[in-house]
């Protein structure tokens, strides 16, 4: 029944955001342009009565011909979920940062950033989190070619207050 | 036998009965050292849990003499390399051999710190302690029981205490 009415105005938030509602194993997913990605989940977190106020999960997803934010939301007040995928363009993958909205995105947005190249802008502190300053590369991308093993047991140095 | 061994060894019973052992420093300190290692806690990943496992009750590595797991390197002189150790992990791993003091020996504990083990084709491995620290003694599992954690530390104990023959047995005499 919450399921019935949350799609609903996600339906309805859809058509202002020229997004695509679709329902993968009861859960909820709006397909959005990486561009009106603010306004979506500004308008998910302010549904009446019932809010998908929290951000769970953030991270990027490599479709091969273009990349993928996904933003896990549920509520603090009720059971229900909606995840948002907000479609990025492979060669200039650029995406406003939701810092703005959820202070806890800051480390998750690091780590897309990290591993998927994905540049969001307004972001605080945009730098890697996992991987050292200056590996050169993104390495979940599909077309990542790991360094042979030659390459990767020369041990580097240690940047200070890295 | 030689007159003058005969008479050593003859003098050595006579101590014997005083309770006097006759020995050299060498000796002496390497049979220190290998009954009493202070291994510091250098847990990296899985392996670490079989590590504590092994200190806690049940295994109870202070029959042996191995309990004192020290948080600061400069205390210690055994590292157990428990886990896996990623390519960003490695300058801090050469940083805490360090800062040991010599003597100084290296475990490296579970396939990981051995050779890579399930991970050696990923991006931020590196495949094998050895590639960064020189490893006295390799214990192979995913992870190592306990059990092969305590035979991985005799093993060092033998060959701390008997530097002479490991390395005969190094160059196959």
């Amino acid at each position: 029944m919450e399921n019935k009415v949350l799609k609903e105005q996600v339906e309805k938030l859809a058509a202002q955001v020229n997004g695509e509602v679709e329902e993968i194993i009861g859960e909820l997913v709006l397909k959005v342009k990486a561009s009106y990605v603010i306004e979506t989940l500004k308008g998910a977190k302010s549904f009446p009565n019932i809010p998908c106020d929290f951000l769970h999960d953030l991270c990027g997803v490599d479709g091969v011909d273009h990349l993928e934010a996904v933003y896990q939301l549920t509520s603090l007040r009720g059971p229900q979920r909606l995840r948002v995928k907000a479609i990025i363009d492979r060669e200039n993958p650029v995406i406003d940062s939701v810092t703005s909205i959820w202070q806890g995105a800051n480390f998750l947005e690091r780590e897309a950033y990290d591993m998927f190249g994905i540049n969001f802008k307004g972001h605080p502190n945009l730098k890697r989190i996992y991987m050292w300053d200056d590996f050169e590369g993104y390495p979940l991308r599909k077309d990542y070619v790991t360094e042979p093993i030659e390459v990767r047991n020369i041990v580097r140095t240690r940047i200070e207050g890295e | 036998m030689d007159v003058a061994l005969e008479k050593k060894l003859r003098d050595d019973e006579t101590l014997l009965e005083k309770n006097i052992l006759v020995t050299n420093i060498d000796k002496l300190l390497n049979w220190a050292r290998g009954h009493s290692f202070w291994p510091v806690t250098l847990g990296l990943a899985c392996c670490a849990i079989e590590m504590m496992a092994t200190g806690g009750p049940r295994y109870d590595i202070s029959r042996f003499g191995y309990e004192v797991f020290r948080a600061s390197p400069r205390q210690a002189d055994v590292m157990i390399v428990a886990g896996t150790c990623t390519r960003k992990m490695a300058p801090l791993l050469r940083r805490i051999y360090d800062q040991m003091p010599e003597p100084k020996w290296v475990i490296a504990m579970g396939s990981c710190a051995c050779a890579g083990g399930p991970f050696v084709d990923s991006y931020s491995m590196l495949a094998g302690a050895d590639k960064i620290v020189p490893v006295d003694v390799y214990i192979p599992g995913c992870p190592p029981r306990p059990e092969s954690l305590l035979y991985g530390l005799l093993q060092l104990q033998f060959k701390v205490s008997n530097p002479a023959k490991v390395r005969l047995m190094k160059h196959g005499k």
